[in-house]
């Protein structure tokens, strides 16, 4: 394979301190490199926003949940299909497409990593093998121990070094990148209908609280040194009132690590709300960006939301029954035992709905409140908030005033007495967004140590170039071409392979999955712990040795190692 | 040589405790199987070579001129149908669906005749469900519908309900009240604590009744409905609101019954509503093996878990029409794929006049009655015993098999692939 | 007589599944299934072969008891012999009616096909190999 040369690009690449500068980008094998080979590729960008490639750190695309997001939901897949193409498969579905229709919209719109936001170990074989047809981006999946009996008896232990050494084994069987917990404890009180509902209520049966599970799976994702931090779905998603609990999760946070953050909390819009029933709901992102502008320990993302038809899925058991109660379209639950549950709702976020133009003025808050954009990232949640597809109209909103005075007309015209998103005037600059699309997700997933999210040499060669002219467009008033930039690439680089052009996909794919194992001392290795495989035996339906994933559902697998402290 | 924890290849419970005890390529003993499991292994009776009709009669031919074969049949089609896929593996599948994609062909699997039913239902109003440990440790009412475990999933009570203790439920056979539903005396109905038995057609009035007495509308019943009395109506109704973690699962009795998938919704609806006084879940009977695992990899492929219709370059789904004994019936396709599978027994009979109207190749290792009505049959290794790949349980948790032993057959994966490789060739 | 026919999994249907040129196999998919008095007023005995038919065909079968099933009931496994009698109506699902297909059952001398013998009468090519 040849190399590529970049020439007259307009380079954005915060990681290397690089803020917008006419230069060129030589790829070798893969790699950013100082020059590039006889016999590149010349591309000119002619002045053109060039981004390192965009990473996602939390989006649902692959597994069981999402999978059965698009078995129930026909009218989904319908509403978004295109035939076979080139190189391009068939593909169906609008808020949960099929793999390679997400592969394929994520790819022509930059995007080159993809962390998926929840996976249950038990299931994630199933993950893995999604992953293998989702071509385009590397991808990397949050494991689920939210509801994990084996945790939550090493909290019950104050075992912090067990909890670790049962993270250890998990991650390394499930092939996992990171620490999710969601709704912690909630998912197992949901095995019995119930729910946790503040960081200090104790779970059913295990007496353990929220707000332990929360501490001590921080402390034992440090021990374990892996490369990103507990990555928190906190308590009381989407209730009235909800903010407090939010707040007192940051609380909680201690600042361990010098890299990064010590805790992320994803999707936080759907955590900031005041007031105490539907009715009088309110925003206080106020409240939320004060605590996180006070604590750089902590990192969020959005979680927007966009008015349309969407499908809302997680782990999050109880919330989509309290959904379902409010919604009675359809309902689906999974739960996985001795692990933690899962449950589908189809939604619409209407302009006319009060509550959703407060909750969509909220994310747009967060985002704009944060004063170091390093700390709160763009996403919807996707797709909860609104499916991936809509990342272009948020980074509109986000640049210009003049489009959210625009929608103001638009939505509920009481919503402006619930928050303060029309009195901010601050407008995000490019530097801003692409901090908040790239950079950062992949300093807050620890990913710069594999050479993602950066176009330096000896990077990985993962690069969006649009054909946005930052010196002849002004965001805040034409924020159309920001859409319309934003929404395809001229070309997207995965791995020094021009792999989409001008929104369409142009070589077949071949992504790496990238999952952590983190080395323990034998002492600390379940798998050699006869009262964790005892236990494994009589309460799971698969035995031990049926349960780890096997390296061939990795035909391309990233490894990163740590070595652990205990 | 011992094996353990090896994978069952036959039903829906996907049960991974087997030891089998391996001699060269033959599997001389298993333990811990059921009678299905024990057959599955221990029969050889493989069809020995591919096979294609001449006339009258039949002749061997190789592997190569079978696949080509089968290739030139489906490139002359112009209405294919792709059928079966419930007892190979993911790999194998996901090549199926898309060689199907190539071809502009239908691809369907065995929900079709099973629990396609109930996809229809979960369209309508989603699918409270959960995997089976969670039955298995917290459960203490079990509810059979329509279902008759113990000759369709012979370790199903054993491994996960009637007869397992669990966490929080130690002692199963004590803590545990086993419910069946059934319009007629099982097996299985004999080791219920209560035993309904429903007028034939009547288990969607049966499941309004509940609704109505979950709902508190008592005073709406009448005496008997549809066979079961008020009495005992009340008395399931308190057992299920009353229980902590109650679990019903339900056969093809609901799905092949008059009402077809609304019979399905109505007993998610029923869920549903008891989810509102305590815990409740759902779950269907998956029979055929791998089936589930069909519909998840058509899922993330296609978008849709069968009777996928690619013949507009789009998927397009519409079951009742896209669905294959419907176009069988309609006599619409003109060559037919079937693997892993058998529509010449489990197909109505026009069905299978028209298989033997059609050039039908059959990817499959035993003599079935498609055989019959086939024009060419290719034997493959049985997945599971000689050929490794992804399965999901009927719950939905995906487990490798193993390979037990190298054997002289290709796999499914192996002989899609080749037929894949010639036909995308020919399409370009 | 009439009947309505349901069909399902017996256990021995799935063991001999693999099997279905053998006579384990025939033997099993087969049977009619009947109340005991149901056979009573037949004048029929286990054993006994039957003609059963369906608005969509008609095969020869053999007969055996089931207290377990009400009267005006008869049971077959699933298989070619059940199917010989199901149409292909699937009322818009896909589904025919698998539990549910009125028949009328009288007695006969006619032996029971075997699976092979069915599927020549669907147009196949018996493979006896």
């Amino acid at each position: 394979m040849a190399g590529i040369l970049i020439k007259n690009a307009f380079v954005i690449d915060p990681i290397s301190g690089i803020k917008g500068e006419v230069m060129d980008i030589a790829i070798n094998k893969g790699k950013i490199v100082e020059e590039a080979p006889p016999g590149s590729e010349i591309i000119d960008a002619a002045g053109c926003l060039t981004l390192p490639g965009g990473i996602d750190s939390h989006s649902h695309v692959c597994g069981t949940k999402v999978n059965f997001g698009r078995y129930m939901s026909p009218e989904d897949m319908r509403a978004g299909r295109t035939a076979r193409k080139g190189v391009m498969h068939v593909t169906s579905g609008y808020s949960v497409p099929t793999t390679f229709g997400n592969s394929y919209r994520y790819s022509t719109m930059g995007y080159t990593t993809i962390l998926e936001g929840a996976m249950a170990p038990l299931e994630a074989r199933h993950t893995h093998e999604e992953f293998t047809a989702t071509p385009h981006q590397d991808m990397l999946a949050n494991t689920l121990f939210d509801g994990n009996w084996s945790i939550m008896e090493a909290v019950q232990e104050k075992d912090t070094r067990r909890a670790a050494a049962v993270v250890a084994w998990v991650l390394a069987a499930a092939k996992g990148f990171a620490i999710k917990l969601t709704n912690p404890g909630g998912t197992e009180a949901w095995g019995w209908g119930e729910d946790v509902h503040s960081v200090h209520d104790p779970v059913p049966k295990f007496g353990v609280t929220p707000a332990e599970i929360i501490s001590t799976m921080i402390r034992a994702n440090e021990l374990l040194n892996l490369p990103h931090s507990v990555h928190l779905h906190c308590n009381n998603l989407g209730v009235p009132g909800n903010y407090q609990t939010t707040l007192d999760t940051i609380e909680l946070a201690p600042d361990l690590n010098r890299e990064r953050q010590s805790l992320y909390l994803t999707h936080v819009q759907f955590h900031s709300y005041g007031g105490s029933t539907w009715r009088d709901i309110c925003s206080k992102s106020e409240d939320i960006t004060r605590a996180v502008n006070n604590r750089p320990q902590v990192v969020m993302d959005m979680g927007q939301i966009m008015f349309g038809r969407t499908t809302t899925m997680t782990a999050d058991g109880p919330m989509e029954f309290k959904l379902y109660m409010l919604h009675h379209n359809k309902w689906s639950n999974h739960d996985v035992e001795l692990e933690t549950g899962s449950g589908i709702i189809p939604v619409y976020y209407g302009r006319k709905s009060l509550v959703n133009c407060v909750m969509w003025s909220i994310g747009l808050e967060l985002a704009l409140l944060t004063r170091n954009p390093w700390q709160c990232l763009l996403s919807t949640d996707s797709p909860n908030g609104a499916p991936f597809v809509k990342y272009p109209e948020i980074i509109a909103l986000l640049m210009s005033r003049r489009l959210r005075e625009n929608e103001r007309r638009m939505i509920d015209p009481r919503t402006e007495h619930f928050v303060p998103l029309f009195a901010i005037e601050r407008e995000l600059d490019w530097y801003e967004i692409a901090v908040m699309t790239r950079a950062a997700q992949a300093k807050a997933l620890g990913i710069t140590r594999i050479g993602k999210g950066y176009l330096a040499p000896g990077a990985e060669a993962d690069v969006a170039i649009f054909s946005i002219r930052p010196d002849q467009v002004d965001p805040s008033v034409d924020y159309q071409q920001v859409m319309a930039g934003f929404s395809r690439t001229r070309y997207t680089i995965k791995r020094g392979r021009i792999v989409a052009r001008d929104g369409e996909v142009v070589v077949e794919g071949a992504n790496s999955t990238i999952w952590t194992k983190a080395i323990v001392p034998d002492a600390y290795d379940m798998s050699l712990d006869p009262e964790f495989r005892k236990k494994f035996e009589q309460y799971y339906t698969v035995r031990m040795s049926n349960y780890p994933v096997q390296d061939v559902y990795l035909p391309r697998g990233v490894r990163i190692e740590t070595e652990a402290q205990l | 040589m011992k094996v353990e924890d090896v994978v069952c290849p036959f039903c829906g419970c996907l049960c991974d405790d087997l030891v089998v005890e391996v001699e060269g390529t033959r599997v001389v003993n298993v333990e811990n199987g059921c009678t299905l499991a024990n057959e599955k292994f221990m029969g050889d009776h493989r069809l020995k070579a591919p096979i294609r009709r001449a006339g009258n009669a039949w002749e061997e031919i190789s592997y190569d001129e079978a696949i080509e074969e089968t290739a030139a049949i489906l490139l002359d089609a112009d209405r294919p149908l792709l059928y079966g896929w419930s007892g190979t593996f993911g790999e194998a599948q996901s090549v199926g669906v898309h060689l199907a994609e190539l071809l502009g062909a239908v691809i369907d699997n065995t929900s079709t005749v099973c629990h396609g039913p109930s996809i229809m239902a979960i369209q309508e109003v989603g699918h409270p469900g959960c995997t089976l440990g969670q039955v298995k440790n917290r459960a203490d009412v079990v509810v059979y519908w329509a279902a008759n475990p113990i000759e369709a999933h012979p370790r199903h009570m054993s491994r996960y309900t009637t007869f397992c203790d669990g966490f929080f439920v130690k002692s199963a056979f004590r803590e545990r009240k086993v419910i069946v539903v059934d319009v007629r005396e099982t097996e299985s109905s004999q080791v219920a604590d209560e035993f309904v038995k429903v007028n034939p057609g009547g288990d969607y009035a049966v499941l309004s009744a509940l609704r109505a007495i979950v709902r508190g509308k008592r005073d709406l019943i009448p005496a008997t409905v549809e066979g079961v009395s008020r009495e005992q109506l009340f008395r399931v109704a308190d057992l299920c609101m009353s229980a902590k973690f109650g679990a019903i699962f339900f056969g093809v009795g609901l799905t092949m019954a008059q009402g077809k998938y609304k019979n399905i919704r109505n007993a998610i609806e029923l869920t549903e509503e008891l989810n509102r006084h305590t815990k409740f879940t759902i779950s269907p009977m998956r029979g055929h093996w791998n089936v589930y695992g069909s519909n998840e990899v058509f899922t993330w492929i296609t978008g849709y878990p069968y009777a996928v219709d690619f013949a507009r370059g789009i998927a397009f789904y519409n079951p009742g029409e896209t669905t294959s004994v419907d176009i069988l019936r309609r006599g619409e396709c003109d060559a037919c794929l079937v693997v892993a599978s058998d529509p010449g027994a489990h197909f109505p009979r026009a069905c299978a006049e028209h298989l033997a109207r059609i050039p039908t190749v059959q990817i499959d290792p035993h003599v079935n009655a498609t055989t019959h009505l086939s024009r060419i049959q290719i034997p493959v290794a049985v997945t599971g015993i000689d050929a490794e790949g992804t399965a999901y349980r009927m719950d939905g948790v995906p487990i490798r098999t193993r390979r037990l032993f190298y054997g002289n057959y290709p796999d499914d994966l192996d002989v899609l692939e080749k037929l894949y490789r010639i036909i995308r060739e020919a399409r370009g | 007589m009439n009947f309505l026919l349901n069909t399902g999994r017996t256990i021995r249907q799935g063991s001999s599944v693999e099997r279905k040129n053998s006579a384990t196999y025939r033997e099993e998919a087969s049977a009619v299934s009947m109340n005991p008095v149901d056979m009573f007023e037949m004048m029929v005995e286990q054993g006994d072969r039957v003609r059963v038919k369906s608005g969509s065909g008609e095969v020869v079968m053999w007969v055996r008891p089931d207290p377990g099933l009400g009267r005006g009931k008869v049971f077959v496994c699933l298989g070619p012999y059940a199917n010989h009698l199901i149409g292909t109506e699937t009322h818009g699902t896909g589904m025919p009616d698998f539990k549910s297909t009125p028949v009328s059952i009288e007695p006969t001398e006619e032996p029971v096909p075997s699976v092979a013998v069915l599927m020549r009468q669907c147009g196949g090519v018996p493979y006896e190999g």
